[in-house]
């Protein structure tokens, strides 16, 4: 029962630079590119490119380029991410936002993407790494990461929880339901499905 | 046809802005209020001149909050299709006229950060149906109307009642003095452009906005009124069972309506697809901003608002 079929799980493919678009930002939670995340012949120089090295010994970029081809590399997650909502901000019509990395990742970046003003057209991701699902217990409202079970047990309101496929955009998070509202106790097997 | 059983509404008063330009005010004939108009609301008035019905589509200029009086501004086109000169030249104060409920063919993006206006000529008058909505709304907008140098002073008055800590700018210079990528290369994102005006505005504009990597979906065109006459040719209204001649300076549906066939209509400028009709036989010149490309290959349907015939013939499902 682990696919019910629901429309809202988002679509990736890899990514190449959008032929109408005038300058190409893309984002990874990575130190690299991950060679799969783009199309077939596409070089990551065709983009600017920002990275997160997940440690504080990062090269300071002396000059911020911003041009296709350059890199930049930051230290965490939540600080590129800041760095792109002042980005974005200052940004002029014409940009295509692409991020490759997990699923929070891009959703997260999606979210930001959204708010400064760009629209579908104007974004492409690429699900490359873990497989692992954020979830939102719709009873508690709680946030868990790195959940790799169809069924999970919420760390919020201890209600066992079954994960549908379906996704919120908003939240950046998979929709969790409690499984047993029905039968009290009736909870099945939990599948490892998203590892 | 149009939403709701139309209006009867009477000339309040006509004001020459320029030469070729008039202001229209209308009241509701029987007294009361008009129903509120959507932001960038439409009307479509139905004139008669004798035996001769026309039917025009007009921006309702006049704020939305304002039901007391729906004002349009008229353009006298020199090849007039008679609606214009009809007003122009014919409608007095006190005169009653018909007119279908205002509808919303352009509404505002709600999810823009910013819209950009562009108008040019009379093609200033939906822009200023958004311009009440915008304010209220608190909206951030650019707007910049193009023009000849004798009519910028009329559209500097129109555009003033909204002018105080805008970005509003009339370029009495017309095209060739106005920076047009300039302007589309430094908006931020989540910015929309509408564009209304002369036929090679709007495509200026778009082509433009997307060379400089706008997203289809944030450029939006206002066509106004018909792209002009061409070649006449015979209509063949299959359903109804006649013949009709479209004329020189007449459009398709005009021809049909002259005929007495109530055919559908909302804007009458090739941007709401009502009039759409299906073409069993003849080849179409499309001239509307509606179809998609493949629609207009396909040859099976037709605008009849604004497209013609390339033939001497065309054979409609009507
Ligand atoms: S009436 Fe709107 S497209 Fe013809």
């Amino acid at each position: 029962m682990s696919d019910q079929g629901i429309k809202s799980r988002p679509k990736y493919q890899p990514i190449a630079p959008d032929p109408q678009g005038r300058h190409h930002l893309l984002v990874v939670d990575g130190a690299h590119v991950p060679a799969e995340a783009l199309a077939e012949g596409v070089n990551p120089s065709a983009f600017e490119v920002w990275t997160v090295a997940h440690k504080s010994a990062v090269p300071g970029s002396a000059a911020m380029e911003e041009e296709a081809g350059a890199v930049r590399v930051f230290r965490s997650v939540p600080h590129l991410f800041s760095a792109l909502e002042e980005r974005l901000a200052r940004e002029t019509m014409g940009l295509r936002l692409y991020a490759a990395g997990t699923e929070p990742f891009l959703w997260d970046a999606y979210g930001i993407g959204a708010r400064a003003g760009l629209s579908q057209q104007e974004m492409a991701f690429a699900h490359v790494g873990a497989q692992a699902r954020r979830i939102f217990c719709v009873h508690c409202r709680t946030v868990m990461e790195g959940v790799t079970t169809s069924i999970a047990t919420c760390a919020g309101c201890g209600a066992p929880l079954f994960v549908r496929d379906h996704f919120s955009r908003r939240l950046a998070a998979f929709m969790a339901v409690q499984i047993d509202a029905e039968v009290p106790g009736e909870v099945p097997q939990a599948e490892e499905l998203y590892s | 046809m149009t939403a709701g059983e139309s209006l009867q509404v009477r000339v309040r008063d006509i004001v020459e802005l320029a030469p070729s330009l008039k202001r229209f005010s209308f009241e509701p004939a029987h007294g009361g209020l008009f129903p509120t108009p959507p932001a960038g609301g439409h009307v479509m008035l139905t004139l008669r001149d004798g035996g001769r019905v026309m039917k025009n589509a007009y921006s309702l200029v006049s704020a939305p909050m304002e039901r007391a009086r729906y004002d349009i501004i008229v353009r006298l086109v020199a090849q007039s299709r008679g609606g214009s000169a009809f007003l122009h030249r014919k409608v007095a104060p006190g005169d009653v006229l018909e007119m279908a409920r205002p509808v919303s063919l352009f509404p505002l993006a709600s999810s823009a950060k910013k819209h950009l206006l562009i108008g040019g000529g009379i093609g200033i008058t939906p822009l200023l149906s958004f311009l009440p909505e915008l304010k209220a709304r608190g909206a951030r907008f650019e707007l910049h109307q193009l023009s000849g140098g004798e009519e910028a002073p009329v559209f500097e008055r129109l555009l003033a009642p909204y002018a105080a800590g805008e970005e509003i700018r009339v370029h009495g210079g017309g095209r060739a003095a106005f920076d047009l990528a300039g302007l589309l290369s430094r908006q931020p994102l989540g910015t929309h452009v509408y564009v209304c005006g002369p036929h090679a505005l709007m495509d200026a504009v778009t082509a433009t906005a997307a060379a400089l990597g706008w997203p289809r979906g944030k450029i939006h065109k206002e066509s106004f009124g018909g792209a002009g006459g061409g070649l006449p040719f015979r209509a063949v209204l299959k359903r109804s069972g006649i013949e009709v001649e479209v004329g020189e300076t007449q459009s398709l549906l005009e021809a049909i309506e002259a005929a007495g066939i109530d055919a559908p209509c909302l804007c009458r400028g090739g941007a709401c697809g009502e009039c759409r009709t299906e073409v069993i036989e003849g080849e179409v010149d499309h001239r509307d901003d509606f179809l998609s490309a493949q629609e207009k290959a396909g040859g099976t349907v037709v605008l009849t608002c604004v497209s013609r015939a390339r033939g001497p013939r065309l054979v409609l499902d009507l």
